[in-house]
């Protein structure tokens, strides 16, 4: 109890000593840190009018609020009565170490893989990311939806990052009847996607004979475009294909069963089991 | 020939890919007919047919005039150009067409 009692009497000693400096460097550092970030956001928005570089917008942001966190760490503490060289001295001495952890220990950290503004397909969500925090990805859907995924999710799912791929195939598949003409068909396939300003003369759009199905056969159309503009693309060519069909007068096949009726006299015979075997 | 030229062959003659889209229209003014493009010249096209053609559609339901009298600011002839300014088929009927066919020299020709 009497050694409490001394350490409030240390404590109140103090306040009574340097209780105004610790006072104003508890301003500087709540308003360096508000300034800081209120700065760093602006200096975002600023860097966006000039770049869409999202990477360098990143860098150059958390370069600038680190450096004048630095400022405000330093003048806090050089208001306590800390001498400047040496507060200068640990915070290079941390950075440093930081640094070297980092770089060290970076491949065995698990880390999300995407960035902020990447579309992804993670738990079976497609959406763009918005944030990344210690525990969880904000990612917003296409139909508005913002979800949080934990990232303890992400680590464990199958993640499809479209950012890393510039280009992305177009798959068309249709069905026509057996009684149409499959070249004619292949041809207007082709010419649709050849016709398109986005479809990418390389690789080369293809329409293959996939298949002969009980009812129709299936023809594949490949093409490839790049990553934003691969929904609407696709959207536009299944129009067009249905309606280049139409106009050349071949049909796509639906699905269906023919039944024909023999009508004979005579009960048909079916042959025995044995006789099968 | 080897198949990199066969291929240069074809990709020139059979079927032109066209860099972009624009709606044409005319505006009746007080004097004459004023030709204008969405988006406009200085802009980039359209990259897609069906966006362009669609456009000039909702332009046409859009500018329908109630009675028959041409007035100021009505918007005829509307269609589809491409790079090149040339009129480009209607996907759906694989033909040209013309919305608010008024008159267009130009465009008779090029049809």
């Amino acid at each position: 109890m009497g050694s409490e009692f001394s350490k409030l009497e240390h404590i109140r000693d103090i306040m009574a000593l340097h209780g105004r400096e610790l006072a104003i460097a508890l301003v500087i550092l709540i308003v360096g840190l508000y300034l800081a970030k209120w700065l760093t956001g602006h200096l975002k928005i600023g860097l966006g009018r000039l770049t869409k570089n999202a990477n360098l917008i990143s860098i150059v942001s958390n370069i600038f609020y680190i450096l004048f966190l630095f400022v405000v760490i330093i003048a806090a503490t050089t208001e306590v009565g800390f001498k400047t060289v040496i507060i200068f001295r640990f915070l290079m001495v941390v950075s440093l170490a930081a640094i070297g952890v980092m770089v060290l220990f970076r491949p065995y950290i698990p880390t999300l893989p995407f960035k902020v503004g990447n579309t992804v397909k993670v738990a079976d969500l497609l959406g763009k990311v918005e944030a990344t925090t210690f525990l969880n990805t904000r990612l917003k859907t296409f139909d508005g939806k913002t979800v949080f995924v934990p990232n303890r999710q992400i680590l464990n799912d199958i993640v499809i990052n479209y950012h890393f791929t510039k280009t992305r195939r177009i798959k068309v598949d249709v069905q026509v009847r057996y009684d149409q003409d499959i070249l004619t068909a292949k041809r207007i396939m082709e010419s649709i996607m050849l016709a398109d300003p986005r479809v990418k003369k390389i690789p080369r759009p293809v329409v293959y004979t996939l298949a002969l199905e009980d009812s129709w056969v299936k023809l594949g159309a490949r093409c490839w475009v790049d990553n934003p503009k691969f929904w609407f693309t696709r959207c536009d060519l299944i129009e067009k294909v249905k309606y280049g069909f139409e106009n050349e007068g071949i049909r796509i096949a639906f699905p269906q069963v023919d039944v024909h009726h023999y009508d004979v006299d005579e009960p048909i015979e079916f042959p025995a089991e044995d006789e099968l075997a | 020939m080897k198949i990199g030229q066969t291929l240069k062959v074809i990709d020139k003659g059979w079927i032109r890919k066209p860099k972009g889209f624009r709606v044409h229209y005319q505006r009746q003014t007080d004097t004459q007919l004023e030709t204008e493009f969405t988006p406009e010249l200085d802009d980039p096209p359209l990259d897609s047919d069906v966006a362009a053609w669609r456009t000039a559609w909702k332009l046409q339901q859009a500018t329908l005039a109630d009675n028959a009298e041409f007035g100021d600011g009505q918007v005829f002839n509307i269609y589809v150009v491409d790079d090149e300014g040339a009129l480009v088929k209607y996907y759906k009927t694989n033909a040209f067409k013309i919305y608010n066919k008024f008159s267009c020299p130009d465009a008779h020709n090029k049809a």
